[in-house]
């Protein structure tokens, strides 16, 4: 084992370094299993409705679809307390800076779900004057929600695919 | 805008508080209203519409008739057969063409299940915003029956595209049929318990009761429309002024109320759900038989020509001007949403309310900011 500054390790710097990977397996992945654990079963959203998809977004919200046993709060609540925004549909001119300026009043760690055609490339107003084609270009997305608009079903579907992403997070302070 | 209002109210400049209230707001969803406030009182509230302004007017002119079916839906999702009946009724009397009677008496019934699916929205979110749980929880769970049976006989779940120009798009399966006359029955026992849980709740009257009134006079001056202007003691209905497709052959009542506050927006709504359940059955009972549409091929051929056609949709009058100049495409499609209509009187009756009560008179105009908005 080689530490900075190019000297063989010594005895002592050899045990610090097991000690570090004992802590790391016995502590760290358990307290960061802990906390995404925690994370992924109380997603708060962001109650933004772009357009259209959020009527399908109410109906998975309502008690046929329940989107709340999957671990999802109901939509309301401070922007400070979300953590995650369902962008539910599309994104005009007007409306893109107060999409950035909402993901960027979020606290770390967020997750963003792209619902809908729209959200995704732009969908059926893919050459209209006042759509943005996808918001991939304003906020980061981690899951795409296809469909025109999507059933409920698919958006349980995302939101079960970002809690596998959750879970899978790789450091525990988020991105 | 601060600055100009502050000298209108220079007395008490420094308690006027200007707050925005929206986009991201629980009770304002794709909307904003500037509110300018006195305490827990609203001095002056302006709306700020336009957030979901996707050009539809526009992208209709380079696509050609058929083709601007599937986005002429998306902007009243919750509604989505009662726009497409406007645009499909105006095409048709540029062909000049006659809808055969099976077609005709299918559009009426997906037209008022659509209206269903819509006021179910409405009351449901109307509940929410009273605080009453109970409603949203029930009327999210009914309204997918309805979106069921919808989607039994079109096969998509809210966007139907089922009304097109020269018909409709298929025809309907018996078993659909069978489907449609039991969730009649049940609704119309559903409903009753609505009014016991939601209408005759005392906490719901205290909430709404002459909360948000306008008079007969303030709705024929701002041009209400639909459910607003039937709260206010005005009977305006096309499906009655002037019966298309069909709708005279059917018995159904114009519901009117007089009170014109919140709590009876929230009930014409109710009442017109009850003509709705009486039309599909009657339509349902008596369809006649042969075929559903006629054959126009992938782009038909309109003649020049200018056409302006109406429907009555579950907001109010939901209408479209189309100018043709005997190309495949429409030179000029306007469309004359209903709440860009009803939404006219949201300043006035905006004027001295009690901030809590803003999301409940705002809801009760029935407003869908998306369509508003095209």
């Amino acid at each position: 084992m080689v530490v900075a500054g190019g000297q063989k390790a010594g005895t002592f710097q050899v045990l610090v370094g097991k000690i570090d990977d004992v802590l790391q397996y016995a502590i760290g992945d358990p307290l960061r299993y802990l906390a995404n654990w925690g994370r992924l079963y109380s997603l708060w959203p962001v109650h933004l409705e772009t357009a259209c998809c959020s009527v399908e977004v109410g109906a998975a919200a309502g008690s046929r679809f329940d989107i709340e046993r999957f671990g999802t709060l109901e939509a309301f609540g401070s922007l400070r307390a979300c953590d995650l925004i369902i962008v539910m549909g599309t994104v005009t001119r007007k409306l893109a800076p107060r999409l950035k300026l909402i993901y960027d009043q979020m606290a770390e760690p967020k997750w963003v779900i792209a619902m809908g055609a729209c959200s995704i490339t732009g969908g059926l107003y893919f050459d209209s004057y006042n759509v943005l084609r996808g918001i991939d270009d304003i906020i980061p997305v981690d899951v795409y929600v296809p469909g025109c608009p999507p059933r409920a079903e698919a958006l349980i579907q995302g939101i079960v695919l970002l809690q596998e992403k959750i879970r899978r997070m790789p450091t525990l302070s988020g991105r | 805008m601060k600055m100009a209002l502050e000298s209108e109210y220079s007395p008490d400049a420094d308690r006027i508080m200007a707050v925005s209230l929206g986009p991201q707001h629980p009770g304002a969803g794709h909307f904003r209203i500037r509110l300018w406030l006195d305490g827990d009182y609203v001095v002056k509230a302006l709306p700020d519409a336009g957030y979901v302004h996707r050009g539809e007017e526009k992208m209709g002119e380079y696509r050609n008739y058929i083709q601007n079916v599937p986005h002429l839906e998306r902007p009243v999702i919750l509604d989505s057969s009662n726009i497409l009946f406007a645009y499909s009724l105006g095409v048709d009397e540029l062909m000049n063409s006659k809808i055969p009677p099976r077609g005709q008496y299918l559009r009426v019934i997906m037209s008022e299940i659509n209206r269903i699916i819509s006021h179910m929205y409405f009351i449901a979110i109307q509940g929410l915003f009273l605080g009453h749980t109970t409603m949203i929880t029930w009327c999210m769970g009914d309204r997918d029956f309805w979106i069921d049976l919808g989607e039994r006989i079109a096969g998509a779940r809210v966007t139907f595209a089922y009304i097109i120009p020269g018909g409709v798009r298929n025809d309907i399966p018996d078993f659909a049929i069978e489907k449609g006359l039991k969730t009649c029955d049940w609704f119309e026992k559903r409903m009753d318990e609505y009014e016991k849980i939601f209408y005759d709740n005392p906490m719901v009257h205290q909430r709404s009761d002459g909360v948000g009134v306008l008079s007969r006079d303030d709705a024929i001056a701002f041009g209400a429309t639909g459910t607003v202007a039937r709260a206010s003691g005005l009977a305006l209905d096309v499906r009655k002024d002037e019966p298309y497709s069909s709708y005279q052959d059917f018995e159904f009542k114009t519901p009117v109320l007089t009170q014109g506050d919140s709590w009876a927006r929230a009930y014409v709504a109710l009442l017109d759900m009850r003509e709705s359940v009486k039309i599909i059955r009657q339509a349902l009972k008596g369809l006649p038989q042969g075929p559903v549409r006629l054959k126009l091929g992938p782009q038909p051929r309109v003649p020049a020509g200018e056409v302006y056609s109406r429907t009555e949709a579950a907001r109010g009058e939901m209408s479209y001007y189309i100018v043709s100049d005997g190309s495949p495409r429409p030179y000029r499609l306007k469309i004359g949403v209903p709440s860009a209509k009803n939404l006219r009187a949201l300043p006035h009756l905006l004027r001295n309310v009690h901030v809590a009560d803003i999301p409940v008179i705002y809801w009760s105009l029935n407003y869908w900011p998306v369509e508003a908005d095209r």
